[in-house]
């Protein structure tokens, strides 16, 4: 296919509502014409979402410290820090759970869950979390993930829903790989709610691209079903990034500081600087929680 | 971008409808896509815009048409896929400005505790350390400093080509060309001759914010340099011989047609000298300045960008600005019509000071442009590729902060000042002070 006829041919498909076929998504995927990929990610998301971008208010909260009273405008307490045991994960969750209140408490990777070697099988873990109050899990690492397919159907087995999918740190030429696993493992379990394709940990020394961010976000949107949301972690990757994204089919903006006032450094803002950065994209802000309902 | 509004004759823009249909609104109606259609075949066919034809696709076009019609318009100026870069060191030799421009987070008063101004010894160790890491070039910039004459700016260029006299000295923005001129009492033209006899090759386009005086009095820069003074130091510089860049600082309080003024005053002085090398944009950065705010978004840059490689038809070189927008959005510059990823830098202030401290090595430049999918280049201050990057021929390594002007605490008065006499009457009192004597 020539380029014209592939983005044609995708134009087309996507004005359809069909999925892109994995042969025609590899070939867009190497395509150089950056903006090219951006248009049609864009009338995906379009179609799909009309213009509105959706952002999570969450409050961060140290796994091993005593939790204190999220912010008001908190719409999810995500407790971070590494997975050491069972037992005192699920302490961390009864001492957030004690200070939320109503708000959803989410953490941990579920990749750490399941790589913890001994002790009790991963369904246990699992149950045992939700028991102590765990609403969601922080990160399903795509690139960690040993058989994807099982251990998320363990995931939503135990009750977890609103599940989003990352990337832990694999290169983009690995990516497109995992955003066909996204697409297959999102067509076969419904509490998958979102991809977020950038990777969680980054390099200060070869930090990732404008382009490759870009086109990964354009690529996860015409990989993934029309109800998963693309996402870009708002801490993680700043303001510019995470707005140009908007224009590349992401269609959320996770992990906006729930302190309104907070100082996340020079160069991080608050909610109007958000809600602001969407609406200069030409897009409509919309709050949402956990459970990515639009509030 | 809901707005719908036609074009008149000549261009001009008049709100209302067109023959075309109805406007919904949207900007996505049939009217808008017509207009959007034509004004984008007018691009491509190399037409010039007017005034409100790029207000009109800057309003209304999609952010990635602006992005693919700025792209050919850059790859029919230049077909071959290089992306080029300067190894050069962002010096700012005195942070002293009588100016006082509200939108400055670097200036220091007169007299000023960390007021600074550096010493000849400092500057060569500088260039020292920019020549190191395969680096040509001072851009050399400061505050209006009343204490610095002339013959200060003429001793160091000849002590600078007196030791170095292959390295360039890219130096003196516009209002600092006329603050020497105000201060010696000489016309800006003898100013420019004097400057290039002791060893001036360039003029950073610096100091234009705003080719608008409303928004220069607003801004409180009127008095450095109004619109016409600064495009006037510009034509002299052109007439002397030398080349120049442009630049235009936006997001403070200027209009959308106020931006499109300021890119067609340059694009007429372009027609007349065709001095400008290059052009660079950046957004105001608000921190720590008097005039405050907020900083325009990262959609609002490549927007910017892209409508300047449309108008400005007749500059070969657009910078990706990524010392302002970072490495990401500075990369992406590149498929919004940038062709050139401006400097190494090694040393920034100016920027630092109202609150961004985004840094690239040359490798970071390199492994950017190259994932972009463009050759990589070093070049001079005349756009003449220098040849392949340092990073290919040697070892250098990893600069992962720039550099600032000083140690902070560090306040050294240069003993080369005690040469020239003073104006102010801070330094006077300073040079009478028992301390000195
Ligand atoms: S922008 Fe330049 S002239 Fe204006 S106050 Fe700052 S240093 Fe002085």
């Amino acid at each position: 296919m020539t380029t014209g006829d592939l983005v044609q041919t995708a134009a087309r498909r996507i004005g359809a509502g069909e999925p892109i076929p994995e042969a025609e998504l590899r070939e867009l995927a190497a395509l150089r014409d950056v903006l090219g990929l951006g248009m049609l990610a864009d009338s995906a998301r379009r179609r799909v979402r009309g213009s509105r971008v959706s952002y999570l208010r969450v409050a961060d909260v140290a796994g091993d410290r005593e939790p204190s009273q999220p912010p008001p405008a908190a719409r999810e307490v995500r407790l971070t820090g590494p997975f050491t045991s069972n037992e005192a994960a699920c302490a961390a969750v009864r001492a957030a759970k004690a200070v939320a209140g109503s708000v959803p408490v989410s953490g941990w990777s579920l990749a750490d869950l399941a790589d913890v070697g001994a002790g009790a099988p991963l369904e246990e873990r699992l149950a045992s979390l939700r028991e102590a109050g765990l609403d969601l899990l922080s990160e399903v690492p795509l690139d960690r993930l040993a058989s994807p397919e099982e251990t998320l159907d363990r995931a939503a087995a135990a009750g977890f829903t609103g599940i989003r999918l990352t990337v832990d740190r694999a290169p983009a030429s690995a990516r497109l790989d995992l955003l066909l696993l996204a697409r297959r493992l999102a067509s076969r379990t419904p509490a998958v709610a979102a991809v977020n394709p950038l990777p969680m940990v980054l390099s200060p020394f070869r930090p990732t691209t404008g382009y490759e961010d870009v086109r990964m976000v354009a690529l996860a949107r015409l990989a993934v079903p029309a109800t998963v949301a693309v996402q870009v972690d708002w801490r993680r990757y700043g303001p510019k990034l995470a707005q140009v994204a908007l224009t590349f089919g992401a269609d959320d903006l996770d992990h906006v500081s729930a302190d309104d006032g907070a100082a996340e450094g020079g160069r991080r803002t608050v909610l109007a600087d958000v809600r602001r950065n969407i609406e200069a994209a030409g897009f409509e802000a919309i709050e949402r929680d956990a459970f990515y309902r639009c509030l | 971008m809901a707005d719908h509004n036609s074009l008149g004759e000549g261009g001009q823009l008049s709100e209302g409808r067109s023959e075309a249909g109805p406007c919904d609104g949207t900007g996505e109606c049939r009217a808008c896509s017509r207009m959007l259609e034509a004004l984008s075949a007018k691009v491509r066919s190399g037409g010039r815009l007017s005034a409100g034809e790029a207000l009109t696709l800057y309003r209304q076009a999609p952010t990635h048409l602006l992005g693919q019609l700025a792209h050919q318009v850059r790859l029919r100026r230049h077909p071959e896929p290089i992306v080029t870069y300067i190894i050069d060191r962002n010096v700012n030799y005195t942070n002293v400005c009588v100016a006082k421009c509200n939108f400055c987070a670097f200036y220091r008063d007169v007299g000023a505790a960390d007021g600074y101004v550096l010493g000849f010894e400092e500057i060569f160790r500088k260039i020292d350390e920019t020549i190191a890491v395969g680096g040509g070039q001072l851009l050399l910039q400061g505050g209006h400093n009343p204490d610095l004459p002339i013959e200060w700016y003429e001793d160091l260029f000849r002590a600078v080509k007196g030791r170095y006299p292959s390295f360039k000295l890219h130096a003196l923005s516009p209002p600092e060309i006329l603050h020497i001129a105000r201060l010696s009492q000489l016309a800006a033209r003898e100013v420019i001759r004097r400057l290039v006899s002791a060893g001036l090759d360039s003029i950073p386009g610096g100091g234009a914010e705003i080719l608008v005086d409303r928004v220069r009095r607003e801004l409180h820069c009127h008095t450095k340099a109004s619109a016409d003074e600064w495009l006037d130091v510009m034509r002299e510089a052109h007439r002397a011989g030398l080349r120049t860049t442009a630049t235009m600082m936006y997001g403070t309080v200027e209009t959308e047609e106020e931006r499109i003024e300021h890119l067609l005053r340059l694009r007429a002085l372009q027609d007349e000298t065709g001095g400008f090398t290059a052009f660079i944009t950046w957004s105001f950065q608000p921190e720590h300045t008097e005039r405050g705010g907020v900083e325009a978004t990262g959609v609002e840059y490549l927007r910017t960008l892209a409508l300047a490689r449309l108008v400005l038809d007749n500059v070969d070189n657009l910078q990706a600005s990524w010392v302002t927008q970072g490495g990401k959005v500075g990369q992406l510059s590149l498929a919004f019509g940038a062709n050139d990823m401006g400097s190494v830098m090694i040393e920034e202030n100016v920027v630092r000071a109202a609150g961004a401290a985004y840094c690239m090595d040359e490798l970071e430049i390199v492994a950017n442009v190259e994932d972009a999918g463009f050759v990589p280049k070093r070049r001079n201050m005349h756009y003449e590729v220098l040849g392949d990057p340092i990073v290919r021929e040697r070892d250098l390594p990893r600069m992962l902060a720039l550099a600032t002007a000083r140690e902070p605490g560090d306040a050294a008065v240069p003993a080369e000042l005690l040469r020239y006499e003073p104006r102010s009457r801070h330094e006077k009192a300073r040079r009478r002070s028992p301390a000195d004597e």
